[in-house]
């Protein structure tokens, strides 16, 4: 009755209705978001453990602006399998200085990371935590989270 | 015979250097849990801690990249990394060093599950404060298990997001660590 003597009204009323559903379908996404598949992404960068590890050593400040939060490929050879939990981590770590990667892996990823044992030459692809000092090793350490092995 | 009691005695020096020696590990795990009735969102774990226990003098530490913590959904983890909470370009790590203060209580050489007291000072967001908590400890042979949970404020350490303000995070966060060592 009222749209029909305001003809405007109904296309702001149609309007509002495809701005709110839009919103809700926005904010839907928002929460429901998850992180892609590592294996799926592109490595931004590939370097060789101890590379990794020596560019850290030489300016840490430098390293991370460069590598944090951001997906490379890492190649070295696995020095220990740690379980982390239920769980597991690889490491590779420089036998000169102890400084060390570790690397943490995606869900999906967890039973080929299980099956990597001491001497495995790996390619592991994460996204880079950034690397730091350790006051309790005293040493300096980078690590790695929902990380996939390259196959 | 000479020999002999110089190897034994090296063998002896060499596992007592052991026995007095700090154990650390680099693969202890925190959950980090702020979340509300009204947001589920806010929770993670992070499993590349280091953490260290001394038997003999009951001095426990652990290190943790904040960086490192991975939660399910990435702008939640964008956020908890920003200016606005962490800020873990500013505060990269978050540390804690402490004591267990009834060490009689706790007996590693033999296998068990005990209590442990322990009081320390917490380093996150830049601001430290002191933190008193129990720890349960396992020894199964060589083999040390240390869980503790406590709770902080987050606005104790300076962390005050406007998501704490409305309710969507937890102004008392969870903390659970989980460290083993072998």
């Amino acid at each position: 009755m009222i749209a029909a003597k305001r003809p405007w009204l109904k296309k702001i009323l149609a309007l509002a209705f495809i701005l709110v559903v839009a919103g809700g379908l926005a904010v839907y996404y928002i929460f429901t978001e998850k992180f892609d598949d590592t294996s799926t992404q592109k490595s931004l960068f590939t370097v060789s453990a101890i590379d990794l590890i020596n560019e850290f050593k030489a300016n840490d400040s430098a390293a991370n602006t460069k590598y944090a939060e951001k997906i490379l490929t890492v190649k070295g050879v696995v020095t220990a399998a740690e379980a982390a939990d239920t769980t597991v981590n690889i490491k590779m770590v420089d036998s000169l200085t102890d400084s060390y990667i570790i690397f943490a892996f995606q869900q999906q990823h967890m039973k080929e990371a299980k099956q990597l044992k001491e001497g495995d030459v790996v390619s592991i692809k994460g996204s880079c935590s950034g690397g730091t000092y350790s006051k309790i090793l005293e040493t300096e350490f980078i690590t790695f989270k929902r990380c996939a092995i390259n196959k | 015979m000479k020999k002999s009691i110089i190897l034994f005695a090296m063998i002896g020096l060499t596992t007592f250097a052991f026995a007095q020696k700090k154990q650390t590990t680099t693969s202890a795990t925190i959950n980090f849990d702020a979340t509300t009735s009204t947001d589920a969102l806010p929770k993670a774990e992070n499993k590349t801690v280091i953490a260290s226990l001394d038997a003999k003098t009951g001095n426990v530490a652990f290190e943790s990249v904040i960086k490192s913590f991975t939660f399910g959904n990435p702008r939640i983890q964008e956020h908890f990394n920003g200016e606005k909470w962490m800020d873990s370009d500013k505060f990269p790590t978050a540390t804690f060093t402490g004591k267990i203060t009834n060490l009689s209580a706790v007996n590693f050489k033999k296998d068990g599950t005990y209590s442990a007291n322990v009081t320390g000072e917490l380093t996150m967001h830049g601001v430290t404060k002191p933190v008193t908590t129990t720890a349960n400890i396992v020894v199964a042979g060589k083999a040390i298990n240390t869980t503790t949970d406590f709770s902080v404020k987050l606005a104790d350490y300076g962390v005050n997001g406007s998501a704490i303000a409305a309710g969507k995070v937890a102004t008392e966060s969870k903390i659970s660590v989980v460290a083993e060592f072998k």
